[in-house]
Parts: C-alpha cells; structure tokens; sequence
C-alpha cells in the first residue's frame, strides 16, 4: 500500500513537471534560396526572451536563422499548432 | 590661348571619363539584388502570424524564388544598359574632339584668310629652274635660282643670312670679302622675279587671247 502511493506520488510529481513544460512556437529561415518554416520546440525558460536565445542556437546549429519567437505556451496550447508546424512540430 | 584651349579639352574629357565611372558605380548599385527580394519575403512571413501554415510558407518561398530570378534577369539588363552608356559616352567623347578641331580648323581658316597666301609647301625644283609655293609655280633666273636654293638651305638649318653671306656662298668666297649691297641686290633681284609672278598669280590674272582681270570676288571690291 505504501509503495503504491509512493509510486502515485511519484507518477503525480512527475505529470506535475511535464505540466510545468513550456513550448514556444517561432519562424525561422536558411538564405540561398530562401527557405522559411514555423515551428513548435520544447524550451527549458518559460520567458519569451529565455527561448529567443535557446532557440537561436539550436537552430543556427542546423544551419537556419531564427527570425521571430511567436510566442510561449504550456502543453495545452500543442494541439492546435501541431498541423501548422507540420514537420517542424517538436523537431529543434 | 592654344596651350589652355588643350587643357580644357583634357579637363573636358577627364569630366566625361568621371561622369562615365560615377554613372557605372551609381547603376551597379542601385539596382536591387537577390537578397533585396529575400529581405522583403522573410519581412513579410515576420509580420503576418497567419501566413504560418505549410501552404503559406511553401507560396512564400516560391515568391522569394521568383524573385531572385527576376533580379537575375535585371542583372543581364545591368550589363546591356553599361555597355549601351559606354557607347553613348564614346559617341559623346568623338562628338567632343570633333567640335574641338572644327573649331579649331575655322580659327586657321580665318588666320589664312587675313593673312592672304600661306606657304605650306615650297618645292624647288632645279631642273626646271622653277619654284613652287603650294600649287604656283614661280619660273626664276638662274641666279635668282641661286638665291633661292642657297636661302631655303638656310632656312633649313634654322640660320639666317647676311647679304655679305648670301653673295659669300654663292660667289664661292669667304664672307669678309664680299660686299653687302652684292648680297642686298640678289634678294632684291629674287623678290621682284618672284612678286612679279606672284602678284600676276593671285592678284592680276592674264587669260590668254581676251586680257586682264582681278582675281577678286566682285563681292569683296569696295571703292570708298
């Protein structure tokens, strides 16, 4: 009985830092030739200033330039964004 | 005068070479390049949050593509326009010189003009014991003939003869021993055979079997 409730506790502690997650959606671009894309990615500082400077070097690791961090958002807001990331949702 | 009339064409040309170069630099940068067109689609996918979907995104990097190739074509045009403005300064430049040695060629004209005969050639031929002055042929003695030869030999080690020297060289003695009326006669003697003929040349013409006429425009007589 212990155990399970120690179990819950941790399963509850656990559901509780994933819901404490934050995403932010951005747009992004590569020159020559242009190529642009919206994405969705997991950032570790829920502030739009924090996933700005994260994102930018995840992404110029792959070779694109960040342009704009749209904006920061919780699990909640996944859904809705996740067709228009298209290939791009949770990719960087 | 001669002297600053060169320099201003110089400065006149040096002018058309710069406006060539400042028009070269002014087209090549001014006319847009791939990045402008680049610039303005990323500009425009920042500002609108709407335009995010796969479809949007894809219609904006074909319109960025679009783009580039039109700047392409604007850069062959770039080319055709420098090369139609070389010609153009070209054409400008010869139009220039040309206007410059009109200007020039009239001036001389009028020099001539006024000055009335001006020598551009003087042949002498012995053989024929004649002188030629441009076209006229001038028949002289022999001596006169002498004198001739013996001032144009002169003339063309730049020298310029006494009458004592004259009469030196053609008598075969030295200088000091010839008289400067002898030498004074001879060209008084070369002036008249030549004059004469030349004044019947240019002035008072004789046409054979009818008589003499003035070799003057009747324009240009006036009796005051």
């Amino acid at each position: 009985m212990t155990r399970f409730a120690l179990a819950l506790a941790l399963g509850m502690a656990m559901a509780g830092s994933a819901q404490a997650a934050c995403y932010a959606d951005y747009k992004a671009k590569q020159d020559n030739p242009l190529r642009l894309h919206y994405g969705v990615a997991e950032v570790s500082a829920c502030s739009a200033g924090g996933a700005q400077s994260e994102l930018a070097g995840r992404l110029a690791a792959a070779g694109w330039t960040l342009l704009q961090v749209v904006g920061v958002f919780g699990p909640e807001g996944l859904q809705e964004r996740q067709d228009r990331a298209g290939p791009y949702f949770l990719r960087f | 005068m001669r002297r600053s009339g060169e320099r201003l064409v110089m400065a006149g040309l040096a002018g058309i070479v710069a406006l060539v170069v400042a028009a070269a630099v002014l087209l090549f940068l001014n006319l847009p390049d791939a990045g402008r067109f680049d610039a303005e689609v990323t500009r425009i996918f920042i500002e609108n949050d709407d335009l995010t979907d796969q479809g949007s995104i894809k219609l904006l990097e074909i319109l960025a593509q679009s783009g580039t190739a039109f700047s392409e074509t604007l850069a062959s045009y770039r080319v055709v326009i420098f090369v139609l403005m070389v010609f153009a300064f070209a054409l400008l430049i010869v139009a220039l010189v040309f206007v410059v040695l009109l200007v020039g060629m009239s001036r001389r004209l009028q020099r001539i003009e006024r000055a009335g005969i001006e020598v551009n050639s003087l042949l002498i031929a012995r053989e024929e014991n004649t002188v030629y002055l441009n076209d006229l042929g001038f028949k002289l003695t022999d001596a006169a003939m002498e004198t001739m030869s013996v001032l144009a030999e002169a003339r063309m080690d730049d020298d310029v003869l006494t009458g004592a020297q004259i009469e030196g060289v053609i008598s075969g003695r030295s200088a000091e021993e010839c008289e400067e009326a002898a030498g004074a006669t001879r060209i008084k003697r070369l002036r008249d055979a030549l004059g004469n003929q030349m004044i019947s040349a240019l002035l008072v013409k004789n046409i054979a079997r009818r008589g003499y006429v003035l070799a003057v425009d009747k324009e240009r007589v006036k009796v005051a």
